[in-house]
């Protein structure tokens, strides 16, 4: 197995990509049904929530940090995050873990059942039709596409990878580290917030539990698309590849009637395989 | 008294606290929880705490001696619920059956963490990920083992004994708690594999070059870590009696909340079993606190990401800051 991966390694920063290509070729292959427009246009519906999710997430493990909070709120909760970061000093994870909590508790106290019926135009966006092409895909390109413009070609984006890189080298330099890393937050719970728009748009219903798992989902693609966990390397398009892998997969694997028990097996081999595959080439030490 | 003692130098007391910050919290936060509640100062409330913390705390000890290194193990709370659900169908209701159950268990529970051992220290892959995908693929395994219900019986007299208290007082559970961090924190200080996990956590390629066996200790300390949270799940199953499928989920994060609070970090080659226990002590206290003041689940909830939220700036504060 280590030989195989070992030979697999060269494709690099690219693997994702190979993965995605050669997954749809399989889909394609095995189930007739997995070439229909309506389901393309399905898998792309599912995949919106999960994949504006994981832009956001990108921004803040680029930085070298984490966020678990996801769908629990929106850009404030990440502004109050990113504030309590710097300020106190208190871990990343430990922060949202401790928010995490706190948030559940808010939207039990404020409801603890599915409440209303969205309105249409929420479930607009998140099911409805432009020129055939799902709202929701076309929303998740056009914030992809924004997130890869700000990630890679504006100033804010530099620092973010610097910091993630080395944040003590990046404060020497002159970044000012707590408020690019505050920005990175609050991009993190904005997007989180137009995330759940869509779930809450896709089930019809706003149910308090709906985000559960999700975080954890949006921190797998990230890394599948190779953003380093440390901090300091990334691409919004690795992060867009993975999520589509995963959406693929799952798809592909309700249409062969495959029960959920092994579904859940068979994406935690491929997380692994993927992972394995899609390794960084480290310099050596 | 500082001022009396010349040997305790400012600097010396800063060492101090940093060592010591999470037994301060944790203290701190006892003399409040005495002062909104008298069952604070009853042994037994305190000692049933620790019995009821026992399988995630056996679980983090495991996982501190993986962060010490620089890893992470995330796939803990998988263990537990398959381990939980394993032990619980191998018993089938009968005592007789129990050492063979517990052998098995505790090999299943090794297996994995030899496997995510294995892949982590030939691969430079993130820690994190790996045991996550792992964390999911045993999710899987147990729903596929265990039809997705709860399935095995519990032989008679196991669940008495681990609830039993000693001399009516002291728990069973919290006792073999105990004693799994005592071991922890020997292997952890008195041996050349605990020194070498600080070493590689600090800085691994001088830990290569100085000619450590990188790949063995990697290994070996997912491994402990599996057999940890193997033992975690037996006491899950001992406390509550049920398998449940998913009995352990989302407890990996309760097990890294303890650790990251008592002081390992996440880049490795500081903090320890100590801090940690200290750590998790913190987390059921303010746990224990919201419940006995009469919060509903909602408020608790708040509360309790609040006090964690605070513990952790609080404990930050206290540290030196390099």
């Amino acid at each position: 197995m280590t030989a195989l991966v070992a030979r697999a390694r060269p494709l690099g920063r690219h693997g994702i990509f190979i993965l995605l290509l050669i997954l749809a070729m399989v889909g394609a292959a095995a189930a007739p049904e997995f070439r229909t427009p309506e389901n393309v246009a399905n898998v792309l519906k599912q995949s919106a929530a999960l994949g504006v999710l994981a832009v956001g997430q990108s921004f803040v493990i680029v930085g070298g940090m984490i966020d678990l909070l996801a769908l629990a709120l929106g850009a404030g909760v990440g502004a109050i995050n990113g504030g309590l970061n710097n300020r106190l000093r208190v871990h990343p994870l430990i922060l949202t873990f401790g928010m995490l909590s706190i948030l559940q508790g808010m939207i039990f106290v404020y409801t603890d059942r599915s409440v209303g019926l969205v309105s249409p135009a929420f479930r607009w966006i998140a099911d409805g039709n432009v020129l055939g092409v799902p709202f929701a895909a076309l929303l998740l390109a056009v914030l992809s596409l924004g997130a890869a413009f700000l990630l890679h070609r504006t100033r804010f984006g530099h620092h973010l990878m610097a910091i993630g890189g080395s944040e003590e080298n990046a404060r020497r330099a002159g970044i000012d580290a707590a408020r690019v890393k505050l920005v990175a937050f609050t991009l993190s719970g904005l997007s989180a917030g137009v995330a759940g728009i869509l779930l809450a748009g896709r089930l019809g219903t706003g149910y308090p539990n709906a985000g559960a798992g999700y975080e954890l989902d949006a921190i797998v693609a990230v890394v599948l698309g190779g953003t380093a966990l440390a901090g300091g390397r990334g691409t919004i398009a690795g992060t867009i590849a993975a999520v589509l892998v995963l959406g693929i997969t799952s798809n592909l694997l309700n249409l062969l009637e495959v029960s959920a028990f092994v579904q859940m097996l068979i994406k935690g081999l491929i997380v692994i395989l993927a992972i394995l595959v899609n390794q960084p080439a480290r310099r050596p030490l | 008294m500082s001022q009396r003692t010349p040997a305790l130098t400012a600097g010396e007391w800063l060492r101090f606290l940093d060592r010591f910050a999470i037994w301060i919290v944790l203290l701190l936060l006892l003399a409040v929880a005495a002062l909104l509640s008298d069952a604070f100062l009853r042994p037994n409330y305190l000692l049933n705490i620790l019995r009821q913390t026992a399988p995630v705390g056996i679980a983090a000890i495991g996982v501190t001696l993986v962060m010490i290194a620089g890893g992470v193990d995330l796939s803990v709370g998988a263990v537990i619920s398959l381990t939980a659900v394993v032990s619980a169908v191998l018993m089938e209701g009968d005592a007789a059956n129990v050492p063979y159950a517990v052998v098995v268990t505790l090999l299943v529970g090794t297996a994995i963490g030899l496997a995510n051992g294995v892949l982590i220290a030939f691969n430079r892959v993130s820690p994190f990920i790996l045991t996550l995908g792992m964390a999911i693929v045993i999710y899987g395994v147990t729903q596929i083992y265990s039809g997705g219900t709860a399935r095995g019986v519990v032989a008679p007299g196991f669940r008495e004994v681990f609830n039993a208290r000693i001399g009516g007082l002291v728990p069973v559970l919290a006792l073999a708690f105990a004693l799994v961090a005592v071991l922890g924190i020997f292997v952890q200080r008195a041996t050349r594999f605990g020194r070498s996990l600080y070493l590689i956590g600090s800085n691994a390629a001088a830990a290569r070059l100085a000619g450590l066996p990188i790949a063995r200790v990697t290994v070996a300390a997912y491994a402990i870590s599996g057999f940890c949270a193997a033992l975690g799940g037996m006491a899950l199953l001992a406390r509550s009696g049920v398998s449940s499928t998913f009995a352990g989920r989302g407890l990996e994060f309760d097990v890294l909340a303890a650790v990251v609070l008592g002081g390992t970090t996440f880049e490795g080659g500081r903090g320890g079993i100590g801090g940690t226990v200290a750590g998790l002590l913190v987390l059921v206290v303010a746990f224990n606190l919201v419940n006995i003041v009469g919060l509903d689940y909602n408020a608790q909830l708040i509360v309790k990401g609040a006090i964690i939220i605070a513990a952790s700036a609080l404990y930050a504060r206290l540290k030196v800051r390099r």
